[in-house]
């Protein structure tokens, strides 16, 4: 499908790539630059495949509060929350952001992969007085990430600068369609913005030309990836599937037990409870290699395989070749203390350490 | 054979390293901008003998692992151990100082199999390439 800012990056001469059926853009110099320069200085991510999601009506956040793990009704209007949408056995629908702009007014940010699968599940567990609007179709949405984030969005003259963590702005005047917070998925500090085509076109082009002299970079997938990956962040689809729960991916922040039950809580707990179950753990290769998703994790004792990589990747602020693993419980013990395991690149056997979470301060972490 | 250079629909080069048997072989500049940031290069061991077409080298880059396969078929002789230290000169150099190991030919008659400039870059026009 293509998206609003596609002609752009061609100009631009990105290196494309397909997500989920979208042409995005992978890298626009270097992943590896960009990822510096989200870093050090700031990085501007096109993020319109993602889904944006309005939920409306009397008892809009009640209703979605009862379909997600953290909780919504704890947090005030114009907050953002990450939680997790449990399935009716405890794995997992997808990952996502939540926000009120009123008592009967829930947006959602989701994944793209996920965003039919998302409608379908949440629509089938509303109340038919609720209304579910999709507000994805021809958006552009944006991620400004970077310690250089503040400085570049007060070039917009909007105030934006003046907003605090994981606050959000709804539009006024552009009708219920505009989601401007402060937030990310990089580790560092930055907005995200969601709205119609029309609407961010101009924040894009306003960014896009001032924002170089203060050290703003165009950065691609491949960057993002990278710099998601250092926090040990969970991407859908490799940390999260309709198996896993957020116990199993480490997110027990997300997961608030004292709030109202809510679907799927038992089934969580259940499964909790489980000795059998995989956990997902944080790896550094001791030695030259990648590790990519699905490489299998060896116990170098017995040659028996303990576990799968479940994204891999390598960076020079972690030092090399790393990544994350589910690992069988009966390993996982011994990992944790210092034992090497094997991971299995092209046939060979990598040595690993087990390093915790995240790999590397990101600049939210470093203050 | 003269100092011209010669592809394969995988994005190989191949170009005479002065004597008529000794090849130089790297990976195109197309090649190394779908690769993107090579992290590291995993040479043959000199000494190898290799069939044309079977795999010589694993370029490891952030985005994934290519195999890079050989032109020509031959034994290898040499390999750029500056690639080791610096692999971004595969990207920045493809040409030149980013080139991966050289082979000693043991059929010329395979140069003839391979494509040309004018081949290659219609190739490239046509997006036919494979391989990366």
């Amino acid at each position: 499908m293509a998206l609003p800012l596609v002609p752009y990056h061609t100009r631009r001469l990105a290196r494309m790539t397909d997500f989920h059926g979208y042409l995005l853009p992978l890298s626009f110099s270097s992943i590896l630059e960009e990822a510096k320069a989200v870093r050090e200085a700031a990085g501007l991510f096109d993020i319109s495949h993602m889904g944006h999601f309005l939920v409306k009506g009397p008892g809009a956040r009640q209703a979605i509060n009862h379909l997600v793990t953290s909780d919504l009704e704890a947090v005030p209007l114009g907050k953002s929350l990450y939680g997790l949408l449990p399935n009716d056995s405890g794995g997992t629908v997808d990952d996502l952001i939540l926000a009120s702009s009123g008592e009967g007014e829930v947006h959602i940010i989701l994944n793209a992969g996920n965003r039919e699968g998302d409608f379908a599940w949440i629509r089938s567990h509303l109340p038919p007085s609720l209304a579910l609007l999709d507000l994805s179709i021809d958006q552009i949405a944006l991620a400004l990430q970077g310690p250089a984030s503040p400085r570049i969005v007060s070039l917009l003259s909007q105030g934006f600068e003046t907003m605090v963590r994981r606050e959000v702005r709804f539009s006024t005047d552009s009708a219920e369609r505009l989601w401007i917070s402060r937030t990310g998925y990089t580790g560092e500090d930055g907005w995200e913005f969601f709205g119609p085509a029309e609407a961010i076109l101009p924040i894009y082009k306003s960014l896009s030309e001032k924002g170089p002299d203060l050290g703003l970079v165009q950065a691609g997938l491949g960057a993002r990836d990278l710099l998601r990956l250092e926090m040990a962040y969970p991407l859908y689809g490799q940390e999260l599937t309709p198996e896993k729960t957020a116990f199993d991916a480490g997110l027990d922040f997300a997961v608030n037990l004292r709030k109202a039950p809510f679907l799927g809580r038992e089934q969580m707990l259940e499964k909790r409870e489980d000795p059998e179950r995989d956990r997902l753990t944080g790896f550094v290769l001791a030695e030259r290699g990648i590790p990519r998703t699905h490489c299998p994790v060896i116990d170098p004792a017995t040659g028996r395989q303990v576990g799968e990589v479940t994204s891999g990747g390598h960076s020079p602020r972690v030092g090399g070749g790393f990544g994350l693993a589910y690992i069988d419980p009966s390993f996982f013990n011994d990992f944790m203390k210092g034992k090497e395991a094997g991971i299995e690149i092209h046939g060979k056997i990598h040595r690993a350490r087990f390093h915790s979470r995240p790999f590397v301060a990101g600049g939210l972490t470093r203050k | 054979m003269s100092s011209e250079r010669r592809y394969t629909p995988t994005h190989e080069w191949i170009q005479s390293s002065g004597d008529h048997s000794l090849m130089r072989v790297g990976i195109t500049d197309f090649a190394q901008k779908e690769i993107t940031d090579v992290v590291f290069v995993e040479l043959p061991k000199i000494g190898k003998k290799i069939p044309q077409g079977a795999e010589a080298a694993i370029i490891e880059s952030v985005k994934a692992a290519f195999s890079i396969y050989a032109p020509m078929g031959g034994e290898v002789v040499a390999v750029n151990s500056a690639i080791e230290s610096n692999p971004a000169l595969v990207n920045s150099d493809p040409y030149g100082s980013g080139w991966i190991f050289e082979l000693r030919a043991d059929d010329p008659a395979q140069w003839n199999s391979l494509l040309d400039e004018k081949g290659y870059q219609a190739l490239l026009v046509s997006g036919a390439g494979g391989g990366h």
